[in-house]
């Protein structure tokens, strides 16, 4: 298990952060003291930091360069701060990424995951994966693969966005809004092309033996039904 | 010299009407000889004359300098002689410089540290938006679907302020480089995914996969996103398409927005870029400040990129950015061919 700590002096976003990377299997190390960053870190030697720029008595840049001159352990910036100059500083002073507030989960754990691999190597043991589950249907997210009971059945990245959107969200409807907003990434996603994708996702349900289960609410969106259980 | 003659000219008729007034009484006593009033009227008109000679060619910088155009205040700190109303003057004008120069420092500082509070300010302000940006991560109903749009809002009043304040500062703050326009159009795209879904527009974009400029990206993202959030919100309930496409024109790239929504009167499409004007639009859609399009020209001329408008009430609206194209290297036009 992987430790993470995190130097962040708001404590709300020091305690979501901290939630979120134990929910995905890492452990992580907080700070209380300002002035005492270099011991905890000396102390509990952790596999990745995550730096705010801002911080009491110094900011991260210095933390950060003595934390280099101990360990060669990747660290990542948050700031808000999203000038060019601010993240060359960054790096400068030896830090491996830089991500700006307001960010992601997604985005944070996606780095952390390709840090500690660059650094550790592909036998880094693989952080619990991040998985949804309804009434025994697995949606595995990295993987991006759907299991119900023994079959398994491969879908693609937009795929598993709209299943895991539904699945999170079960048994109440997703509006046609958050879908599209969930299936927007790098590509544009209209009306029309959701209407294709949740008929592709329909398909691969039935694939594993589920039909219906993507239910359309006139109006609204759409409803994931586990009508699996009804039958049984 | 116009200026000396018009300020000497009471002298000289003074100094000629006491000359008549001495010789006329002289006569009117009975005393007259022709050629000695002759000699004396052409030694003292002589002196006179060569009184002012010397008078102008010591104070000529005073004339000179009066009678031009302000251009800078350093003008201030210049000699103009030796005589004693020029030393006066020179320590006068010298004193009101350091004068100036004081308080101009003074407000100079005030700005600066005005513009610095209002950049950390909205860093501060990130810190919360940050929370409430966690927070809702994992909600998908309504409700919180709604507090994301308000986020996104502020997000977006905030980005404009801190550009607004690092305009002051811009020569230190950009830089150059070859800008992917298609990867920076896609990123802006989707920092405005929620606003394009929630008013029901889509983009259409028409850019070429390598497609590089010479600009800024932190800076040319703003500017498009001003323009796609001006497109996406005068489109909304008229058209649901905003089309994004770059071509070739000359040695340029142009990058258009183009949308099919109201449009712009044509009596306000040449005030848009001005501060604060927000015509006939601005009045039926609340959300308008006035400064998106003033930024864009603010920015783009400083970046050196071209602003183009065309529009037509009820057609839509055009806006086009000239920029420079990045001279793909040979390696790279083969990589294209191949």
């Amino acid at each position: 298990m992987s430790t993470i700590m995190i130097v962040e002096d708001d404590p709300k976003i020091n305690q979501l952060l901290q939630e979120q990377l134990e929910k995905y299997g890492f452990q992580t190390v907080n700070v209380e003291h300002f002035d005492r960053v270099m011991d905890v870190f000396i102390d509990r030697r952790p596999d990745l930091v995550l730096l705010d720029v801002n911080l009491p008595k110094f900011d991260g840049f210095y933390w950060c360069r003595q934390m280099r001159q101990e360990s060669n352990c990747p660290i990542l910036f948050i700031s808000a701060r999203e000038s060019k100059m601010d993240q060359v500083m960054a790096l400068e002073n030896g830090a491996d990424d830089y991500i700006t507030k307001p960010f992601d989960y997604d985005v944070v754990l996606a780095k952390i995951r390709s840090q500690l691999r660059r650094a550790y190597g592909q036998y880094a043991p693989q952080e619990g994966e991040r998985t949804v589950e309804v009434a025994g249907l697995k949606l595995f997210l990295e993987r991006m693969e759907l299991s119900m009971n023994d079959t398994k059945i491969e879908l693609s990245k937009k795929e598993a966005l709209l299943l895991e959107a539904l699945m999170n969200q079960y048994p109440r409807v997703v509006s046609r809004e958050r879908l599209l907003e969930k299936l927007w990434d790098e590509q544009f996603v209209d009306e029309n092309t959701l209407n294709v994708y949740i008929t592709r996702v329909r398909g691969k349900l039935k694939d594993i033996g589920l039909e219906g289960a993507v239910e359309t609410v006139r109006g609204s969106g759409y409803r994931l039904r586990a009508t699996w259980e009804d039958g049984q | 010299m116009k200026l000396f003659l018009r300020d000497q000219w009471a002298f000289a008729a003074f100094f000629l009407v006491q000359l008549f007034l001495l010789i006329l009484i002289f006569a009117m006593d009975g005393y007259w000889n022709e050629s000695l009033v002759i000699y004396v009227m052409f030694l003292s008109v002589f002196f006179a004359g060569a009184f002012l000679v010397v008078r102008y060619l010591t104070h000529r910088l005073i004339y000179q300098r009066l009678s031009k155009p302000v251009e800078t205040l350093e003008e201030l700190t210049q000699t103009y002689g030796n005589a004693a109303l020029c030393r006066a003057l020179d320590e006068k004008s010298l004193e009101q410089y350091r004068l100036y120069k004081e308080q101009l420092h003074a407000y100079e500082n005030k700005q600066r540290d005005y513009t610095t509070f209002i950049q950390q300010w909205v860093h501060q302000m990130k810190t919360p938006i940050s929370v409430i940006h966690l927070l809702l991560q994992n909600e998908d109903d309504p409700k919180s679907e709604s507090v994301r749009e308000e986020i996104d809002r502020i997000k977006r009043g905030l980005e404009t302020v801190l550009y607004i304040a690092r305009l002051d500062r811009f020569e230190q703050d950009f830089l150059i480089e070859p800008v992917a326009i298609r990867t920076l159009t896609q990123n802006v795209l989707a920092e405005n995914k929620r606003l394009f879904i929630r008013n029901q527009v889509y983009p259409e974009l028409k850019i070429e996969e390598n497609w590089r400029v010479e600009s800024d990206d932190k800076w040319l993202s703003f500017v498009l996103n001003q323009l796609l959030t001006n497109a996406v919100r005068y489109s909304a309930g008229k058209s649901n398409k905003v089309t994004i496409r770059a071509y070739e024109r000359g040695q340029h790239v142009i990058l258009e927005v183009q949308d099919y929504g109201i449009g712009i009167p044509a009596e306000d499409i040449r005030r848009v870029f001005k501060p604060y004007f927000t015509g006939e639009n601005g009045r039926k859609y609340p959300e308008s400040t006035g400064m998106g399009l003033y930024l864009v020209k603010e920015i783009c001329g400083r970046l050196h990129h071209g602003v183009e408008m065309d529009s037509e009430v009820g057609e839509g609206t055009t806006v086009r950015l000239v920029l420079s194209a990045v001279v793909p290297t040979l390696q790279e036009r083969k990589d294209d061919e191949s």
